[in-house]
């Protein structure tokens, strides 16, 4: 079918004639492109917002988290653990991370909060490089430091009827702290995210005021090795002396890489799938469109009649017909992908300000993606009506009453 | 000299429905229509004048028999060829004028312009020429329901003539209108056929319209009841 710029002209002209109709029509359209839009931008926004978290800590890292995330013994490491990990070839050194519960007193008022700790002397620097924790105000801990705790933000402000500032007095599980920093709001990380509503920070020395030692196994263990290519070989020397030790998958131990991938996945599967469920709506967008032209054709046959009297062959009534609903599509396509995209920005908005790492992603794939899309579920919706429109007789058309 | 009329039915037969319930719309007709005539076709309803004009303007094919327009055979052409050849050919008028409603005039006398490929900055110097020669040169961007009935016809003799057409059919053209306008459209016809030289085909049931036409075919239960005589097969220049 060639191109006709009196077809494009007639088919505007009858959108534009049939207002209400083609605006309702549009809607259909508009919210089904929208959604999928603003859903693949929130998805693609979270992978690279995981992807750069992972690409922060370095590609030289391991991951060992007893008991597997799915196994229901925990499982405890000991010291014997950690020094043979420290001794695994590769390794450079090993950063384990305690998480425990407390409860935290402020001003007469009590929060139960999650307390992470680590070893000072072996992640300072770790902290430091890689900017996965940062403070706004004050210091990060030090060594020997078992008074100081960080909290983040929003602990600092919004859980207590008084600010929790800077060189503040808590009592944690009855023992006395001193916040000694504030940490700069961030994303979700591993072992917490930094500026979780309770989340609080501290030395391992400290840490051990509160619990005893035998108490105390870590729940992560970031071990980093010299090099990305022994990441690899030290994970699985790691991996076959813990399945040796405590059984196959009691103890999981991931690549960065590993652990990205992983992740990359699940979160592809679940834009995938709430993806799908937009693309649904834009089905019964499509549907709408169909129900348009058939309602259209039938009110125009006489009008149809005329045209074929007037000399209009079966290929031009189509080309009307068609264009009309794949303007419908196109139209609906470019709005939807901009309130999409608004919806998307105002989700990652509303999310980064409550505190998770949500961003919306523009592509240039996604737009022209939806836009094909759209157009195409527009065409498709208006073959049916259009060669309907075609193969009227004119002698019946044009005296259809 | 003698020719072959511009309109020359041979043979024609339009049978409607299948198996045994068969009606015979048209019966085995001859008819020749010549260059600058203007003919009336009459009968009583349910006679065939109808399906007759449906055949003779190519909207709709014969189940047997030949119609040539200006010596085309066009029962062997397709539906696309068919279309493309009316729209230069033939100019409608119906009696319910088939205005394009949300068109103003000058736009309804535009569209078989855009229809029928004609250059665009050309589309709208004829559409307003003509609708300054049926004398509505004041109305041409009022829609059909701003315009009377007699005006709104005169929009579709207009749209008619857009082309340009060696024949114009008029289907009941005063069918619609009270009487002083329906003059008026005939006058506007008349003049056509006598200035313009165009063949004038008119069906009505109208005795008074019928016989403003220079020869009458009158039909009844699909055949032609005229005098052979009066039904020439040739014509002369």
């Amino acid at each position: 079918m060639k191109f006709d710029g009196d077809v494009v002209e007639v088919s505007f002209r009858n959108l534009k004639k049939e207002g209400l109709r083609t605006f309702l029509t549009l809607i259909g359209v508009v919210i089904g492109i929208a959604s999928i839009v603003s859903l693949l931008s929130i998805g693609n926004g979270l992978t690279l917002a995981v992807e750069e978290q992972f690409e922060s800590l370095g590609t030289n890292t391991i991951f060992v988290i007893p008991g597997g995330g799915m196994s229901i013994a925990s499982i405890k490491l000991n010291q014997i653990d950690l020094d043979t990990i420290d001794n695994t070839s590769g390794v450079e050194r090993s950063i384990p991370i305690y998480s425990k519960s407390g409860i935290l007193e402020y001003n007469q008022e009590k929060v139960n909060v999650s307390i992470n700790a680590v070893d000072p002397k072996k992640a300072e620097d770790i902290f430091q490089s890689t900017g996965f924790m940062e403070v706004t105000e004050g210091r990060m801990m030090e060594k020997n430091d078992s008074q100081g705790i960080l909290i983040g933000t929003t602990l600092s402000t919004d859980f207590f009827k008084r600010d929790l500032s800077l060189k503040k007095q808590v009592l944690i599980n009855g023992l006395s702290f001193n916040v000694v920093g504030i940490l700069k709001p961030q994303g979700t990380s591993f072992g917490g995210a930094p500026n979780m509503g309770g989340s609080i920070y501290m030395s391992l020395e400290a840490l051990k005021r509160l619990y005893s030692e035998s108490n105390l196994s870590p729940s992560i263990i970031f071990v980093k090795t010299y090099t990305a290519d022994d990441a690899k070989y030290s994970a699985d020397s790691i991996k076959d002396y813990f399945n040796d030790k405590y059984g196959e998958d009691s103890v999981r131990v991931s690549s960065s890489e590993d652990l990205l991938n992983q992740i990359k996945t699940i979160l592809d599967l679940l834009t995938l799938f709430i993806t799908g469920v937009g693309a649904i709506s834009l089905l019964v967008g499509g549907i709408g469109i169909m129900n348009s032209m058939v309602t259209s054709v039938m009110e125009r046959t006489r009008e149809i009649g005329l045209m074929k009297a007037l000399g209009a062959s079966d290929d031009k009534i189509k080309s009307i017909f068609l264009l009309e609903s794949a303007l419908i599509g196109g139209i609906g396509g470019i709005i939807g992908i901009i309130i999409g995209y608004l919806m998307s920005f105002t989700i990652a908005f509303i999310g980064q300000s409550l505190g998770y790492a949500l961003e919306a992603s523009m592509g240039i794939e996604i737009t022209i993606g939806a836009l094909i899309f759209s157009m195409i579920i527009g065409s498709l919706s208006g073959v049916v009506p259009a060669i309907n429109a075609a193969n009227l007789d004119p002698v019946v058309a044009l005296r259809y009453e | 000299m003698v020719k072959e009329g511009v309109i020359a039915l041979r043979g024609v037969s339009k049978i409607y429905g299948v198996g045994e319930i068969e009606i015979k719309a048209l019966d085995d007709i001859d008819l020749s229509i010549c260059a600058g005539e203007y003919v009336s076709i009459m009968g009583p309803s349910g006679s065939g004048k109808t399906t007759l004009l449906d055949v003779i303007t190519t909207m709709m094919k014969p189940t047997k028999g030949d119609v040539f327009i200006e010596g085309v055979n066009t029962t062997k052409m397709s539906n696309a060829e068919l279309a493309a050849f009316r729209g230069k050919k033939i100019g409608f008028i119906f009696q319910t004028f088939n205005l394009l409603p949300k068109l103003t005039a000058l736009e309804n006398v535009m569209t078989p312009l855009w229809i029928n490929n004609v250059p665009r900055e050309e589309r709208e110097g004829i559409a307003k020429k003509l609708l300054k020669e049926v004398g509505l040169e004041n109305r041409m961007n009022n829609r059909p329901n701003q315009l009377s009935g007699g005006q709104k016809q005169r929009v579709a003799i207009a749209r008619a003539l857009a082309m340009d057409p060696k024949i114009i059919v008029a289907d009941e053209p005063t069918g619609n209108l009270d009487s002083k306008s329906g003059k008026h459209v005939m006058d506007i016809l008349h003049n056509l056929h006598k200035i313009h030289k165009v063949t004038v085909i008119i069906v009505t049931h109208d005795e008074s319209i019928g016989k403003l036409a220079n020869r009458r075919v009158l039909i009844r239960d699909g055949k032609i009841v005229n005098s052979k005589s009066d039904n020439k097969l040739v014509c002369q220049i």
